[in-house]
C-alpha cells in the first residue's frame, strides 16, 4: 500500500513534463517552419536526457525510501497472531471473574429483591383493608361506649337532681308547716289574750256604760 | 534537472513531514519467531485499562449504584442485550466472549484515536490501536469460528453438520464456503476500516495540521465504536446462528 502511494506521487510529476510540452507541438508546426526541427531535435534529445535523468533518480532513489517501501508488510501473519488469541481468552476469563459474573448476579439477585418487594408491598395493601377495618370498628366501639356512658351520666345526674329537688320541696314543706303551725298557735295565743282583755275590756266597758251605782 | 530534484526532494520532504508509516513493524525475536511488538505494547495496555476499571468499578457493588458503577451496569446491559437478541434465550454461557469481544475492539479503537502513543517512540514502527493490525482482527475472527462451531456442536453433536446440505444439499459448496468468507470478513471489516481512519486522520494532519482533521477525528471515533458493535453483533449471530435448531 505504501509502496503504491509512493510509486503514484513519484510518477506524477514526472511524466506530464514530456508529454505535455513537446509532442503536440511537432505534428503542427513541421509542415509550415523548419526552424523549429532544430529546437525538435534539441528537445527529443532533452528529452532523451530527462528521461535517463528520471530513471536513474528513480534507480537511485533515496535509500531511505527504498528501505521502506521494501519492509511495507501489511498482511505479516507470525506469532503475534496465537499470542493475541492467548490473550483475548486470559481477557475473557479475567473479565468474567471480576465484572460479567459478579456484578450480573449482583444485578440479578438485586431484580430479584426489588420484585419481592413489590410483591410483599401488594400483599400489605390487604393488610391495611384489614387494619383499617379494624380502626373503624374499634372507633364504632368507642363512639357506642362513649354514648353509653353519656346517657348513663345523663339518666344518674336527672335522678340526683330529682332527689335533691324533692329533698328541698320536703324540707320547705316541713318549714312551711312549721311556719303555718307557728303562726296557728300565735293566733290562738293572741285569741286567748284577746278573750281575757275582752273580757276586762267588756267589764270596763260595763262600768263606764252603766253608771255605778 | 532542477525541477527534477526540487520536486523529489519535495517528495522526501513531505514523506518525511507526514510520517506515514504503513505497515511498519517494531519485531521482537520470541524463540525464533517473528512478534509485531508495537501491536503486543498496545493490546496490553487495552487489556490493563479494561481489567484496571473493572476490577475499580464493581470492587465493591452498591446496591444503590456509584456513577461508575451504573456505567459499567449500563454496558452490561448492553452486552446481555445483543447477546440476547442474536443468540436467543440460551445466551448466558457467551456473554463472557462476546462481551469482551466488543469491549476488547471498542477500548483498542478508541485507545487509537485518544491515546496519545507517539509520545512513545520505537525505534522502527509506531504504536497504534491493536485492532490496526492484521494478526489482531484474524485471531479475533477465528476465535469467533472456533467459538461458532463449538456452540453448534456442544448443542447438537455431530447433528450439527447436517445444516451443511439444509435446505438442499446443492448448497454444500456455498455452506461450506461460508465458513471461510465469514472470518475473512470479520477481520478485514475490522482492519481495513480501522487502518483506513488512522490513515486518513494522519494523512490530513500532515496536510492541514489545525482543525480540519477534528471532524474526521469524530468520524473515526463513531466509526471505531461501529465497528466493535458490528464485530460482536455478527460474532452473536453467527453463534446464535448455528445453535438454532432448524427442524
Amino acid at each position: 500500500m505504501a509502496s503504491m502511494i509512493v510509486a503514484s506521487s513519484n510518477a506524477k510529476p514526472l511524466s506530464p513534463l514530456p508529454i505535455t510540452s513537446q509532442s503536440p507541438k511537432p505534428r503542427i508546426q513541421i509542415p509550415q517552419i523548419k526552424i523549429p526541427q532544430k529546437l525538435l531535435k534539441l528537445s527529443s534529445s532533452a528529452l532523451k536526457s530527462l528521461s535517463a535523468v528520471a530513471v536513474t533518480s528513480l534507480a537511485f532513489s533515496p535509500p531511505s525510501l527504498a528501505a521502506e517501501i521494501e519492509k511495507a508488510a501489511l498482511f505479516d501473519f507470525n506469532l503475534t497472531l496465537p499470542i493475541i488469541m492467548v490473550e483475548f481468552l486470559v481477557l475473557m476469563f479475567a473479565l468474567d471473574k471480576i465484572y460479567y459474573s459478579p456484578l450480573g448476579n449482583f444485578m440479578d439477585e438485586r431484580d430479584n429483591a426489588i420484585k419481592e418487594k413489590l410483591n410483599s408491598v401488594k400483599d400489605t395493601s390487604e393488610e391495611v383493608k384489614q387494619l383499617e377495618e379494624q380502626a373503624a370498628a374499634v372507633m364504632r366501639a368507642a363512639r357506642a361506649e362513649i354514648s353509653a356512658a353519656l346517657t348513663k351520666m345523663k339518666k344518674e345526674t336527672q335522678l340526683e337532681v330529682e332527689q335533691k329537688l324533692a329533698v328541698g320541696r320536703k324540707k320547705i314543706e316541713a318549714e312551711l308547716q312549721e311556719a303555718l303551725a307557728n303562726l296557728e298557735r300565735q293566733k290562738e295565743d293572741t285569741i286567748k289574750s284577746l278573750d281575757s282583755q275582752i273580757a276586762a275590756l267588756s267589764e270596763e266597758i260595763v262600768r263606764k256604760v252603766l253608771p255605778v251605782q | 534537472m532542477n525541477v527534477l530534484s526540487c520536486s523529489m526532494n519535495t517528495l522526501r520532504g513531505l514523506y518525511d513531514i507526514s510520517g506515514v508509516e504503513v505497515g511498519q513493524h517494531f519485531y521482537w525475536q520470541i524463540g525464533g519467531f517473528q512478534v509485531h511488538a508495537q501491536v503486543l505494547i498496545t493490546s496490553w495496555v487495552v487489556i490493563a485499562i479494561l481489567l484496571g476499571s473493572a476490577f475499580i468499578a464493581v470492587r465493591n457493588p452498591q446496591t444503590v449504584p456509584t456513577a461508575t458503577q451504573n456505567f459499567f451496569e449500563y454496558v452490561l446491559e448492553f452486552i446481555r442485550d445483543v447477546s440476547k437478541t442474536q443468540i436467543g434465550e440460551e445466551y448466558g454461557p457467551w456473554v463472557p466472549f462476546i462481551g469482551t469481544l466488543f469491549l476488547f475492539i471498542f477500548v483498542s479503537n478508541w485507545s487509537g484515536a485518544l491515546l496519545p502513543w507517539k509520545i512513545i517512540e520505537l525505534p522502527h514502527g509506531e504504536l497504534a490501536a491493536p485492532t490496526n493490525d492484521i494478526n489482531t482482527t484474524v485471531a479475533l475472527a477465528l476465535l469467533t469460528s472456533i467459538a461458532y462451531f463449538y456452540a453448534g456442536l456442544s448443542k447438537k453433536g455431530l447433528g450439527y453438520f447436517s445444516k451443511y446440505i439444509q435446505p438442499t444439499p446443492i448448497l454444500l459448496p456455498i455452506n461450506i464456503l461460508e465458513d471461510f468468507t465469514k472470518p475473512l470478513s470479520l477481520s478485514f471489516r475490522l482492519f481495513g476500516n480501522i487502518l483506513a481512519d488512522e490513515l486518513v486522520v494522519v494523512v490530513l494532519v500532515s496536510l492541514v495540521p489545525l482543525v480540519v482533521p477534528i471532524p474526521v477525528m469524530f468520524l473515526g471515533l463513531f466509526t471505531s465504536g461501529i465497528q466493535a458493535l458490528i464485530f460482536a453483533t455478527l460474532a452473536a449471530a453467527y453463534i446464535g446462528e448455528s445453535m438454532e435448531g432448524h427442524h
